[in-house]
């Protein structure tokens, strides 16, 4: 037996483990109780900001349910199936009232997801090609992964809608703004995302394809590519899904999709009319995300069965 | 002929290959020993310049090596291939593909990008496949292979480069004794048959001895022994294996102390 006494001191190993414990409980303790003070203050400096009291709490929440009400629709059951009348006109009170304009809004989030899959498409492309130079890993010049880094941050960092503003502006209202402005914020976040993947990715076919005298272009096509396509594919359905949200929200400053209906209906009759878009909305939102999630974890299970 | 001249590589502050000078005359077969950590990848993956000299130089046939850049560099390294100890295959790729890619140097962008071959490659890695009796798995995702059979799949993808030097990296350091010796088998008649220069960095003493025309012992970095298996007596082994002896000598047992097969086996013949 190694002796116990190597400390210097007269101790068993027991005691000795015991105030190291205490030890590294007292230094946890100081981290953690910092740690709260810091949080305290920084909750009560927000609350103070947003002047977040009881009082505003008490008076504004039923002000939320009040306007609920107002655009409810007022369905009546007798004639709540009930079809056009003489007039050509559907009774108030049915659902064909209600959704008057079925067809309109129909035809408008069908433009939402076009226009989100079309920037998903656009984003996937750019985020590829841009995660190859970007993973330290695989970049051909480490001046041009600092580069890409750089301007995929720039591209997550700024909101898709902020991006929808000012190409409103520069391309005109309607749907091309709104493509690009998704396109652009997709391709930061999917870039980030896609590069880490990348990193994760084993280099011995890589060097495998670097023997045979295969270009950087194969090396990656090749070596990386093969591995990570599962990846990419899952991340690229989970960004779909951020996407047709994100391209229900840019039609607020008019670049297209059912975002800009909505703002009008709020904006100028605040009535029923609100409550059917937005039940559409996340119909459509609800459906596409079960849907991608679906294929996404059958891509997982896929991948894992191997 | 191959020739280095004070070729060397150091790594931050550790000197990996210290300054190395001699020849490797074509279609020798070369064995370099020594104990782990002495420098046979370093040296042998600065030969394909996996790893960039830091110094000194290597000719081929006369050509300076060490200053290729771009096209010129791929297509050396197209004409040496090189066999890994992880084999470092395309796992998700399947066979006949990993063998096709010793190709990929003669493709355009498109092409390669596309992963589009010719019938012509294919029938030729197929050959290259069946001449390690590899051809049955073709079609087989490669990650789905046992080591001995990716490391075959390896060789096959070296020979369809045609290559004029074939790099070997511990090709049998994690394969069982009879894979360990069909492999060796395959790298002895690929040098005996088809001319090739074979370099081949070995863990193993008795391999070294068996399959090689000359032996390169290193340690610490420089090259200790040179010479043939004949003149590299126990003594001399014991010296550049220093304190893993045992365990080289020992290993040689189990792994290719079987003896190698009689060179005269004209079968299947690919390489041209
Ligand atoms: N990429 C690297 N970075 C730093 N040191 C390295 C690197 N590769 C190898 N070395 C060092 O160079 C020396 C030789 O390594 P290596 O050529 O792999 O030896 P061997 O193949 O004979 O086992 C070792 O000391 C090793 O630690
Ligand atoms: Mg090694």
């Amino acid at each position: 037996m190694a002796s116990v006494t190597t400390n210097g001191q007269d101790r068993d190993p027991v005691s000795l483990f015991e105030i190291h414990r205490r030890q590294m409980i007292r230094d946890r303790m100081i981290v953690n109780v910092t740690l709260g003070v810091v949080f305290l203050g920084f909750l009560l400096w927000s609350l103070w900001i947003s002047r977040f009291t009881p009082d505003r709490l008490a008076t504004g929440l039923p002000r939320i349910f009040e306007y609920f009400g107002s655009v409810m629709p007022s369905l009546q059951w007798d004639v709540l199936f009930d079809g056009r009348n003489e007039a050509g006109r559907f009774p108030a009170g049915s659902i064909g009232y209600w959704y008057n304009d079925f067809w309109k809004y129909l035809r408008l989030i069908w433009e939402t997801i076009l226009m989100a899959l079309t920037a998903t498409i656009l984003a996937i492309g750019l985020a590829v090609a841009l995660s190859f130079i970007a993973a330290r890993n695989c970049t051909p010049f480490p001046w041009a992964g600092v580069l890409a880094r750089r301007f995929l941050e720039f591209c997550r960092g700024v909101p898709e809608i902020l991006f929808a503003l000012v190409l409103v502006f520069a391309v005109g209202i309607g749907p091309l703004a709104g493509v690009l402005a998704i396109t652009i914020h997709a391709t930061g976040a999917l870039g980030k995302l896609f590069s880490e993947v990348n990193e994760n990715a084993s280099m011995r076919p890589v060097d495998g394809i670097k023997a045979v005298g295969g270009s950087w272009f194969e090396q990656m096509r090749y070596g990386i590519l093969t591995q990570v396509l599962p990846n990419f594919t899952s991340y690229a359905l989970w960004r779909f899904e951020i996407n047709v949200r994100a391209s229900a929200v840019v039609g607020f400053v008019g670049a297209g999709g059912i975002g800009a209906e909505l703002s009008h209906t709020i904006s100028f009759y605040s009535d029923d009319r609100v409550t059917a878009v937005l039940l559409l909305v996340v119909l459509t939102v609800t459906i596409i995300d079960l849907v991608s999630e679906r294929a996404r974890h059958s891509l997982i299970g896929k991948e894992s069965l191997r | 002929m191959l020739e280095f001249k004070g070729l060397t590589k150091q790594f931050n502050s550790t000197v990996a290959v210290k300054p190395a000078t001699f020849t490797i005359p074509d279609g020798q077969m070369v064995g370099i020993i020594g104990r782990s950590g002495a420098g046979k990848s370093t040296l042998l993956r600065m030969i394909n310049r996996l790893n960039e000299p830091s110094g000194g130089q290597m000719l081929f046939q006369g050509r300076d090596i060490t200053a290729l850049k771009g096209r010129d560099l791929r297509q050396w390294r197209n004409e040496c291939a090189m066999v890994f100890q992880q084999f470092n295959l395309v796992g998700r790729l399947n066979v006949i593909t990993n063998v096709m890619s010793g190709r990929l140097f003669h493709h355009g962008f498109a092409s390669s990008m596309m992963g589009i071959f010719t019938a012509k490659e294919r029938a030729f890695a197929i050959r290259a496949l069946d001449r390690l009796g590899m051809a049955h798995v073709a079609l087989q995702q490669t990650d789905t292979l046992s080591g001995g059979q990716m490391q075959r799949v390896a060789i096959a993808r070296a020979l369809v480069q045609e290559p004029r030097i074939m790099l070997a990296d511990e090709p049998i350091a994690s394969l069982d004794p009879l894979n360990a010796k069909v492999v060796m088998d395959a790298l002895r008649a690929i040098n005996r048959q088809d001319g090739l220069t074979v370099i081949c960095n070995l863990h193993t003493l008795d391999t070294a001895r068996q399959y090689c025309d000359r032996i390169i012992g290193m340690q610490d970095g420089v090259i200790v022994f040179d010479g043939t298996p004949k003149e590299l007596t126990d003594r001399a082994a014991r010296e550049i294996y220093g304190a893993e002896a045992e365990e080289a000598f020992s290993e040689a047992m189990t792994s290719t102390a079987l003896h190698p097969q009689p060179v005269a086996q004209p079968e299947a013949r690919v390489v041209n």
